[in-house]
Formats: structure tokens, C-alpha cells, sequence
């Protein structure tokens, strides 16, 4: 039997360390959730000297204290799941940032290598930095990558095997802070040893002294279900309080400020500046980009551009799609009735298959190539300065610039995007940017709108929808952004250098993200077809109609017929407007119908998958508000709309 | 110098008697030397974690107009901050300079 093996990738977020991911597992990867949490888990396996190798990717932090979930996930992975060895994977142009995390993972006293990655990035950027030094520095092997071309990739593994194996003896840097400092973590640690032998299992000794005197939340608390925690937490908050009063500043501040101090330090030693760095085309590029003026119009252009070439493409390849399909369909209809009952080819045909043609042509015309573009704009380092320059705009609706990014994620797929949303700091934010999200037309609901108003009516009135979608959003989350207590958090980011994005990486990427829309979406997409179909077979829509009539004629102005497809739209946005075909002629709506009709489409709450993916981010109360404020809002709107048009337009 | 003493400077007033101002103030292309963040517990913390903490340079990269983001290197990185997170730091101004 094959040897085990389990490494996990830990570092900054931007530092190649999915790239790394990708070169050692390929395609083998399961990316999932961590358990009971809303962090997302990568794993892979691979096969290496007769090991088998299985890799976690550990979120992308910058420390280990409790700011964020991932933090929390990252530290006890590797304290308590204890991985044979940690790769500490450290981007070589910003050693000194890296390094404070790196000087983090040491204290956690885990078996761990370093990669040194973009070495050619840093060697572009003129700086060359020392590998043997380093390691000595830091007492753990070193060695330099460039994920990207899989150079080192190799003797990684190898070097990673060795130090499991223990042939080689690394002696750790032991991290040392001020003398003050020192004292106090020395005797607070006595103590911890002494009082907490339990905790001490899990947890060096020295890293909760540390942790307590740093004013961990999460560790302070645990310490709780200890007997003479209470002891030890109040003898902590002294030493604190004292560390206070010498720096004048919080402790964790004097923690890091050490921290940094000595990663300064070490990053200095082994760094030479050989030729002063020039500025690159990168440079002039992200000049102009995030320039005050020139950056919005090139923005807008990017975004516009990526639109128009998505829904032209993608409506032709969607239509051959459907084509060929339709023939296919009718072959499997053909053999089908000629040994199963009139409804159970029904079933199948119009339920079924329909469901997973009308899947895939959202899929494969739209959301991938969606998404693909997303990817590389994101790699490339385009969009963290598209948040950049939406950021004052962001926080009128009480997010920062981050949100941005879930938001364009929204255009595609609402799923993936309510999903991205946990890029955002805290809970409250999260929801917040989830119930912006879910108001964005997606590519399903786009079809819908240049399918009706921009073909019967004009392609500008399709835009007008779209800019009085934007502001609905704008509005609302202004409202909902006063509504909810809480403080909104400022934007704090990293901005990486442009930088050519890898094909490998925008693939996995955009894998990952059509992935919620094919595991999420496309079952229940199928499913809502062949319920949709029954119904229709049994008659049961006919109750509908009839029910829903005052709403629909009478409020809305629309043909009592219309409340079929807007009713089953929750199943099938995109379904819509083939459902309303069947039911009468698309051309026998006046111009105001359509436009209603496509307003209520567009803002009423997507579809039960995305519903289904707000009740795992946020929980059934959350996601069943969001769900009934949009459809409210839907029909208000849409009563509004149809009385204001019918006097303008007629 | 005056701001190594590193007082227990508790507000904004304090503060901007003791010739520091906020990175706010900054132009483009303007180094300072971070005295001290106010703020939250979280946000100071968090703040440092990314490389700002008392004692270190901070060069103001560009800005965007109306109370938009700043953007500052510190520790050779590139750092994206709102405008009411950078109001909260304060920062000795330097002499603008021919780099060095």
C-alpha cells in the first residue's frame, strides 16, 4: 500500500498559492465547503515517490488571529488536524507582508516548508532575494518557485517528503519579542502549561500565551470550558493591560508591530535591490486604470464590451444549441410514444428533457463564458481596481468596494454570486451585498428582457430596464443599508501588480463557479420543469390563472395568462418567455405589457436555486425575507410601471 | 524625535497637535510615518496586520476624488483603503522628496 501523506498550503492571499494548488493536484480536486462553515475547501490528491499525497488549499489570509472565518478554519486545520507538513507559500515581491504570516505558522510550531514564489516577479521587479539565507533565517527549507510555469514545483514535493519523513532536521526560528513582552508571554505560559494541560494538547503552550495576551477572542472564549480558565484569562487581561499602558497602543497592535518587526528585519537581509526597479507597462497600465478620471469610462467600456460580446455570442450559440437539441428531442419523443402513455412521454419530453436543454443553454452560451471572462479580468488584477474605483459608490449603499465583485458575478448566475458574497467581512455585510445581488438580471433573466422588450420593442428600452434595475439596487440597498443595525466596515485590500493571468488558474475559476450553477441550479432547474409539466397535464394551471387573475389583469394590466409563466418563473427565469409564447402570441402584448412584464421578471426574487444558495449562506429566516421583499417589490413596481406607461405611451 | 516616545494619545485632537495628520492629508506621491490608527479594536488590529502599524512608511499612491479610496504602499505592498478607514490613520507627514 501507497504511503499517506497530508500537506496543506497555507500564505497571503495573491501569492500564487492556488496556482501551486493547481500544478500539484491537476484536475484531481474536490472543492467543497468546510464543515458547518461557509468557507470554501479545496482539496486535492496526488501520486508522488511512491505517496500517495493529498493537498488541502487553505484560505488565502493574511494572519491567524480571529478577524475572519477563514482565519479560524486555517489555524485549527493546522493546529488540531495537525497535516504532516505545511507549505507556506510566500509571494517573493513582498517578502515583508508574507513573512508576518509566515512568522505566525512558526509559532504554531507545525512541521513546515517554504515555497518562495514568483521569483521571477521579483527579479522583474529588481529585487533578488538570498534562498539560502532565508532559510537560515527562518530555520525551514526554502525553495524558490514560479507556480505558474511549474518551475520548483518538484523539489517542492520532494523537499516537503524529507522534512515529513524528518531526514531533515529543521530548527525552527523561534520568534522573540521585546524583553517586556517576552517576560510577560514567558510567565503566562508557566501558567497556561500548569493550568490548562488539556487546551495545552491541542495548542503550543507559548501560542495561547501569546494568543491570550494578543486579546484572542476565540481562544479567550474557549478557555471558558476550562476549570480554572477564568484564572488564567483574568491574569492574561492584566498582563495586557500592562503592555497597554507602556506602548499606548492595543496589544495586538504591539504584537504585530514586533512581528513586523522582525519580518522587516528578515526581509531586509536577504533581499538585494539589484537594478532600481523602472516603471513597466504594468505600471502605466495601472496608472491609468485606477486613474480619478480615465478610470471609470475605461471600466465602463471593459464591462460593456464584455456584455455585448457575451449576449451576441452566446444568443447565437444558444440558438444552434437549441436547434440541434430540438431535433434530438424529437427523435427521443418519437421512439418514446410508441410504448409509453401519451402523458409519461409528455413528462419526460416537455419536462425532462426540457429542463436540461434549457440548462445547458444557459450554461454553455452564457454563464461560462461569463464566467471565463470574469476570471481572467480577475487574475489579470483588473478587478480588485473595478472595487477600487466603485468604492465611494459602494458604501452609499453601506458596502465597500469588495462588494462590486459579487455584484458583476450577479450578471452571470445569482447562485455563484450570492456564494461570492463571502468575500465581504462580516455577516451583515454579506446579507446586505446577497440582497443587492439577487436584483441583478441574470444571464436567464437577460434572455428574457432582450428576448421581449429588446426585440418587439428596441434594444434601448432593454438598456433603460437595465439602468432603472441599477438604480432600483442603488435605492434599496440605501434602504436596506439604514435598516439594519449595525456598523458598516471600511474598505481594507490588497491591490496585486498586474500581471498576465494563467489559463490553468481561469479555468479552475470558472469551473468553480459554474460548478454552483450546475450543482445548484441545474437539478432544480430540471426538477421545477417536470413539476411545471404535471401541473400543466393535470390542469391545475388552469386554478391558477383564474386565482391570480385580479392580480394580473387588474394590477399589473397584464393578460390573465401571464401569471403562469411569472409564477412558474421561480422555477425557470429563462423559462418565461417560452412559457408565455405558448400561452399566446408574444406580438399580442402592447409595448407597456411587455415592459411590466419584463420588470416584474427582472426584480422579483430569481429562482428557487438562488433561494436555495441564500438559505446555506445565510438561513432560512434571511433567505425567505430577501425572497419576500422581492417579490412585494416586484408586483408594487410593476402596478407603478403599467399605470405611469399607460399614460406616457399611449 | 518627538512621536518615538509613543504617548497615549487617546483622540483626534491630541493627535493633530503633535504634527501628524491623517493619511487623508497626504498629496500623491507623499511619504509619512504612521503614528498611530484610531478606531475600533478590530479595525487597529486589523490595520496592523496588514502592515500599517506605528513607526512604518506609508506612501500616498493616488486617491480618488470625492471622499473615494486611497491607495498607499507600505511594506512594498499596495494597499486599497476606503476613505473613513484612512481618516483613522494618522501619519507625519515627510517632506516630499526625489525618492529616498
Amino acid at each position: 500500500m501507497a504511503k499517506q501523506l497530508r500537506i496543506a498550503l497555507a500564505g497571503n492571499a495573491n501569492v500564487g498559492k492556488s496556482a501551486i494548488f493547481n500544478q500539484l493536484t491537476g484536475l484531481n480536486q474536490i472543492i467543497g465547503n468546510w464543515p458547518g462553515k461557509t468557507v470554501e475547501r479545496a482539496e486535492g490528491t496526488l501520486h508522488f515517490k511512491g505517496y500517495t499525497i493529498r493537498v488541502i488549499d487553505l484560505p488565502g489570509i493574511y494572519s491567524l488571529s480571529t478577524f475572519s472565518m477563514e482565519e479560524i478554519v486555517s489555524r485549527d486545520y493546522i493546529a488540531v488536524e495537525r497535516p504532516d507538513i505545511i507549505i507556506n507559500v510566500i509571494d517573493s515581491s513582498a517578502l515583508e507582508r508574507n513573512l508576518y504570516f509566515t512568522l505566525q505558522l512558526l509559532e504554531l510550531d507545525a512541521p513546515m516548508i517554504i515555497a518562495l514564489n514568483q521569483v521571477d516577479f521579483a527579479a522583474k521587479k529588481g529585487m533578488r532575494i538570498d534562498v539560502e539565507k532565508l532559510s537560515e533565517a527562518l530555520g525551514v527549507p526554502v525553495v524558490p518557485t514560479v507556480a505558474i510555469s511549474g518551475m520548483g514545483i518538484s523539489e517542492l514535493l520532494a523537499k516537503a517528503i524529507e522534512v515529513a519523513e524528518a531526514k531533515l532536521s529543521a530548527k525552527p526560528l523561534k520568534v522573540q519579542y521585546g524583553s517586556e513582552i517576552e517576560k510577560r508571554i514567558h510567565v503566562l505560559e508557566e501558567i497556561v502549561k500548569a493550568k490548562l494541560a488539556q487546551f495545552c494538547m491541542l495548542y503550543p503552550a507559548r501560542w495561547i500565551a501569546i494568543k491570550l495576551l494578543e486579546r484572542d477572542v476565540d481562544v479567550a472564549g474557549r478557555l471558558k470550558n476550562y476549570e480554572s480558565g477564568k484564572e488564567v484569562l483574568d491574569y492574561a487581561e492584566k498582563s495586557a493591560s500592562e503592555l497597554e499602558s507602556i506602548h499606548g497602543e492595543t496589544s495586538p497592535v504591539i504584537i504585530a508591530s514586533e512581528r513586523y518587526g522582525l519580518a522587516s528585519k528578515i526581509a531586509k537581509a536577504v533581499t538585494t535591490i539589484e537594478v532600481p526597479p523602472k516603471i513597466s507597462l504594468e505600471q502605466k497600465l495601472d496608472t491609468l486604470t485606477t486613474h480619478k478620471v480615465f478610470g471609470y469610462p475605461i471600466l465602463a467600456i471593459v464591462l460593456a464590451s464584455m456584455f455585448a460580446l457575451i449576449f451576441s455570442g452566446g444568443g447565437f450559440i444558444s440558438s444552434s444549441l437549441e436547434y440541434s437539441f430540438g431535433i434530438l428531442k424529437g427523435y427521443i419523443e418519437s421512439s418514446l410514444s410508441l410504448f409509453l402513455p401519451q402523458y409519461a412521454v409528455d413528462i419526460i419530453d416537455n419536462g425532462l428533457l426540457s429542463g436540461i436543454v434549457a440548462g445547458i443553454t444557459i450554461a454553455l452560451p452564457y454563464i461560462v463564458p461569463f464566467y471565463i471572462l470574469l476570471a481572467l479580468l480577475e487574475d489579470s488584477g483588473y478587478l480588485p481596481r473595478a472595487a477600487f474605483l466603485m468604492d465611494s459608490l459602494m458604501h452609499k449603499i453601506g458596502l465597500h468596494g469588495k462588494a462590486f465583485i459579487p455584484l458583476v458575478l450577479g450578471y452571470g448566475c445569482n447562485v455563484p454570486a450570492c456564494i461570492g458574497c463571502r468575500i465581504m467581512e462580516t455577516e451583515r455585510e454579506r446579507f446586505l451585498a446577497a440582497f443587492a445581488v439577487v436584483l441583478i438580471p441574470c444571464a436567464a433573466r437577460t434572455v428574457v428582457i432582450l428576448g421581449l422588450v429588446g426585440r418587439f420593442i428596441g434594444f434601448h428600452v432593454a438598456l433603460a430596464l437595465y439602468i432603472f434595475d441599477l438604480i432600483f439596487v442603488f435605492v434599496l440597498g440605501r434602504v436596506a443599508f439604514k435598516v439594519l443595525p449595525g456598523e458598516p466596515v471600511g474598505l481594507i485590500m490588497e491591490m496585486p501588480p498586474y500581471k498576465r493571468p494563467v489559463v490553468k488558474n481561469v479555468l479552475v475559476k470558472t469551473w468553480s463557479r459554474t460548478k454552483d450553477f450546475i450543482y445548484i441550479a441545474f437539478p432544480i432547474i430540471i426538477a421545477g420543469s417536470i413539476i411545471l409539466e404535471a401541473l400543466r397535464l393535470s390542469g391545475f394551471t388552469n386554478y391558477i390563472i383564474s386565482a391570480a387573475n385580479p392580480l394580473m389583469s387588474g394590477w399589473l394590466g397584464l393578460p390573465a395568462v401571464t401569471s403562469v409563466p411569472l409564477i412558474f418563473g421561480i422555477l425557470r427565469k429563462e423559462l418565461t418567455l417560452i412559457l408565455l409564447s405558448e400561452l399566446i402570441p408574444l406580438e399580442s402584448l402592447t409595448a407597456v405589457q411587455m415592459i411590466v412584464f419584463s420588470l416584474v421578471i427582472m426584480l422579483y426574487v430569481p429562482c428557487i436555486a438562488t433561494i436555495a444558495a441564500c438559505k446555506r449562506e445565510f438561513g432560512w429566516k434571511k433567505a425567505l425575507t430577501i425572497t419576500f421583499i422581492d417579490v412585494a417589490l416586484a408586483l408594487l413596481i410593476g402596478g407603478i410601471a403599467y399605470r405611469l406607461l399607460s399614460l406616457t405611451m399611449q | 524625535m518627538r512621536f518615538r516616545n509613543r504617548q497615549n494619545f487617546t483622540n483626534r485632537k491630541e493627535l493633530l497637535n503633535e504634527e501628524v495628520a491623517p493619511l487623508t492629508n497626504l498629496c500623491e506621491g507623499q511619504k509619512g510615518i504612521v503614528i498611530k490608527a484610531l478606531g475600533g479594536f478590530g479595525l487597529v488590529r486589523r490595520l496592523a496586520e496588514m502592515g500599517l502599524t506605528p513607526g512604518v512608511e506609508v506612501k500616498l499612491l493616488r486617491r480618488c476624488p470625492f471622499r473615494g479610496p486611497l491607495e498607499v504602499e507600505v511594506r512594498g505592498v499596495a494597499l486599497a483603503l476606503g476613505y473613513g478607514v484612512a481618516s483613522k490613520v494618522f501619519v507625519k507627514p515627510l517632506r516630499t522628496e526625489s525618492d529616498g
